[in-house]
């Protein structure tokens, strides 16, 4: 079963830049690998901490954020926030005992749909090479919340 | 006739009943830390310390509790209750004070009136070894409460620890069934007397003198009195003592769902949280901190004694060692009767 | 892994072994300036109570005290066993002036939760002692065999007795983790202090546990996590110990959208955990209350420490040192690092 397994990804993207840079790679037909699910969000400083972790918990395999680049949030200052609370975030996480690179964050703006597909493919392969999660995801013996058997 | 039990027949002992019975005792889970859990092992039984964190009653009433199961495949549902209980039981190491909780809170959950199913099987497919108390701590106040480290209401049998040896004697049906255990010598007579100077000793080092005649009605008069402002004002509103308590018994049931399939929990509950008693309409009749250490000292001393005739303590000591802002309950009933009341003014 | 294996490191401690030989008499005379301090605050009704710490029930304990009136401030006692955040009660006080008896890391909160808005600018007076750090009294209790009876501090010694032992221990072998490593242990922003400000303790030593289980694998640290939140039961006593912990609504106990249930599965008590140190990250002042306060003795402080340490290392911030520079996750640099991120 592991050989056909492929990770299911998290990819909270900002509306206005990397979401829609998402749309570009599509409408431009670029091929990157179809792993990623995408949750659109106002802004990358919208991301709470608990969304990561409640997804962890959840068995997804990898979570990716991403916003605008620094200068140009839509909110001006939103993704300055978001990188705090990522740098902290990440850092805590490794800290405890999650691997790194299970979590990642990029800057993708509205122009850039070669560039998503590009971060994709490479967040994706990082999951394959990091294999399914094997901590904190919640399972029971009879009720699992990971439903991927 | 007593009986003995030589420590170096102990694990075998334990081996022997893990084959019949499902074995429950204290397990350190870390330096002076220790819960009851099934064990099966006999070498992770732990019986060194005076007493658990979680009391005894978590082997009858879990803190976290699966009461059923249920799954929709198609059009069919299946429900799978966990009530059955399959195996016969045995609770080993259990002190007189979590015992004589069990007893207490057995009113409540196998009453005249209601049974709980999940409770009373489990209840009656056990057999408890109670360990007295040789070396009660200073603030264990069972005298006080109806109790003792000897007292054996409750056990179907009791150890006490001789050193070398275990006295054990058989007090109930069920204990009785034990007699013909092959690691069970006859006691002799030194070691009975060694046993009653033991419990003499005992019973003489822990608090017996705690003033709770008529607290009751002493109470009754103290609903409004400034006395509960004053009294909870340190306390931050966790909930150690409620789940340490071996007499509380207040629980929340949830359901823990997917789209097709789920499980009804029961949880313990504490009526110091705020929620406990938040009603949807947002109106909470406990509102602060001090109507919620009133209702749990009532409940205690006043609204279960009239229920049930017996105060709802049992003197263990644990609300008053874990406590983080050492909030001592021997105290509070010692301000209780000494407080003036208004008709004696 | 036991939580021994994080022990003080000695030679910084024999660094300030001037000052402990006169810990006796320093303590003394720092419970008589509290119980005066207190009494001219209550004589000239300057505030409507003061909290303080009271002599505890049981061997090794301190527990919290309320006083209103001159008779009582003769049980305020100052001694290493006022272990706890006084400030969390600030909380429930919003209408009360209050005089509260503050060591430095209480003195931190403070001014952590001045910047939260959690109480009117003139509503405090601050009785700050410079602390001589507190002992831990669940390492004191296994340090001997049998049931401690009676305890009391002399000099750098912390003498105990039972039925049938007397045993001296060195106090500073039996210091809590948080105190172990603590910078600041003279309030910083008190209106009076109580005794001579105590030196500040090296910045670089202070996170020597953190540095030490990091050279550990991802799977040793995640194991140790697993181990030590396992035990946890629920009570919420870390939180409800934390000053910094007062929503309305905690992330617990939120239905919509529910983070987690009520019961014990382990990935739940994995995550409140988790959530609940995140929260505090650049708002913790490092007081251990909430290690101290768990009855299942959890390892907590590695937690927020390795957060405090980040939010130095990343932006050049301590929790509670001034009361202008704004918390880290509130605001934001141009240049603030990003090297993590594609």
């Amino acid at each position: 079963m592991e050989d056909h397994w492929e990770p299911k990804i998290l990819a909270f993207l900002c509306n206005w830049c990397s979401y829609a840079g998402a749309d570009l790679a599509g409408t431009s037909r670029i091929q990157y690998p179809p792993n990623v699910r995408v949750i659109r969000v106002p802004c990358s400083g919208r991301i709470n901490p608990l969304f990561i972790l409640k997804a962890l918990q959840s068995g997804i395999d990898g979570v990716l954020v991403s916003g605008c680049h620094p200068g140009d949030c839509h909110y001006l200052s939103g993704n300055y926030i978001g990188r705090r609370k990522s740098a902290t975030l990440k850092r805590f996480l490794e800290y405890l005992g999650f691997e790194e690179g299970r979590v990642q964050f990029s800057w993708v703006s509205a122009a850039e749909g070669g560039r998503f597909s590009q971060v994709v493919d490479e967040v994706t392969q990082d999951i394959k090479k990091l294999g399914p999660p094997r901590r904190f995801v919640k399972t029971s013996v009879e009720f699992g919340v990971r439903s991927s058997e | 006739m007593k009986w003995k039990l030589d420590k170096k027949d102990f694990k075998p002992f334990l081996q022997s009943l893990m084959v019949e019975y499902d074995l429950f005792a204290p397990v350190q889970l870390a330096e002076g830390v220790s819960v009851y859990k099934k064990i099966d092992r006999p070498d992770e039984v732990d019986l060194s310390s005076s007493n658990t964190q979680k009391p005894t009653k978590e082997v009858f009433f879990p803190q976290s509790e699966t009461m059923f199961r249920y799954e929709k495949t198609g059009n069919q549902h299946q429900v799978t209750s966990t009530e059955e209980v399959e195996r016969k039981r045995v609770i080993l190491g259990a002190r007189p004070c979590d015992i004589q909780a069990v007893l207490l809170i057995d009113q409540v959950f196998s009453g005249k009136e209601y049974t709980d199913v999940y409770y009373v099987n489990k209840r009656k497919a056990t057999t408890i070894i109670g360990m007295a108390c040789d070396h009660p701590l200073s603030p264990c106040f069972c005298s006080s409460m109806k109790g003792g480290p000897f007292h054996r209401e409750g056990s179907d049998l009791l150890l006490i620890d001789l050193g070398e040896a275990y006295l054990v004697e058989l007090l109930t049906e069920k204990g009785m069934t034990f007699q013909k255990n092959k690691f069970f010598k006859e006691a002799l007579a030194k070691e009975i007397n060694s046993a009653k100077e033991i419990e003499e000793r005992a019973t003489k080092k822990t608090d017996g003198s705690l003033p709770v005649a008529g607290i009751e009605k002493r109470l009754d008069q103290m609903m409004e009195s400034p006395f509960w402002e004053r009294v909870q004002e340190k306390c931050i509103g966790c909930r150690i003592c409620t789940y340490l308590c071996p007499t509380c018994h207040c629980f929340d049931i949830v359901d823990e769902a997917l789209t097709n399939k789920g499980q009804r929990v029961r949880n313990w509950d504490s009526c110091l949280s705020s929620l406990y008693s938040q009603e949807t309409s947002g109106h909470n009749p406990r509102p602060t901190n001090r109507e919620r250490t009133r209702q749990r000292i009532m409940h205690k001393f006043n609204y279960f004694p009239k229920n049930f005739d017996r105060i709802a303590c049992v003197g263990c000591g644990r609300c008053i060692i874990y406590c983080p802002v050492n909030f001592d309950i021997r105290q509070t009933i010692k301000e209780i009767q000494n407080s003036i009341l208004q008709n004696e003014k | 892994m036991l939580s021994s294996e994080f022990v003080v490191r000695s030679k910084h401690i024999n660094a300030l072994n001037t000052e402990l030989k006169t810990l006796n008499f320093s303590r003394a005379m720092i419970q008589e300036k509290i119980r005066e301090k207190a009494r001219e605050l209550l004589s000239k009704k300057a505030v409507d109570l003061i909290i303080g710490f009271g002599e505890g029930s049981l061997p090794l304990r301190a527990t919290p005290l309320f006083i209103r009136s001159l008779e009582e401030t003769d049980r305020l006692i100052w001694n290493s066993f006022c272990e706890n955040n006084l400030s969390t009660y600030l909380h429930k006080l919003s209408q009360f002036k209050v005089g509260l008896v503050v060591k430095g890391c209480d003195a931190r909160s403070i001014i952590a939760l001045s910047h939260e808005k959690r109480f009117k600018p003139d509503q405090l007076f601050l009785i700050g002692v410079p602390c001589q750090r507190m002992v831990d009294r669940r390492r004191v209790k296994k340090a001997v065999k049998g049931e401690i009876l009676r305890a009391h501090e002399q000099g750098d010694q912390i003498i105990v007795e039972g039925e049938d032992f007397k045993t001296i221990l060195k106090r500073e072998d039996f210091l809590y983790p948080s105190c172990q490593g603590c910078i600041h242990r003279t309030p910083i922003k008190a209106d009076v202090l109580v005794g001579d400000p105590v030196e500040e303790f090296p910045l670089i030593e202070t996170y020597h546990e953190i540095e030490e289980f990091e050279k550990k694998s991802p799977e040793e640290r995640w194991k140790f996590f697993e181990k030590e939140s396992s035990r946890c039961i629920r009570c919420d006593a870390c939180r409800e110990a934390c000053p910094m912990c007062y929503c309305a609504e905690c992330f617990v106990d939120s239905s919509n959208p529910k983070w987690m249930e009520k019961g014990l599965s382990p990935q739940d008590l994995e995550f409140y955990h988790i959530v609940r140190a995140y929260h505090q990250t650049g708002r913790c002042s490092g007081c251990g209350a909430c290690e101290r306060a768990c009855p299942m003795e959890i390892r907590l402080t590695y937690l927020t420490q390795k957060l405090n340490w980040d939010v130095k290392e990343l932006f050049d911030f301590e929790t509670g040192i001034d009361a202008e520079t704004p918390p880290p996750l509130s605001t934001y640099e141009i240049e603030d690092k990003q090297e993590f991120i594609k």
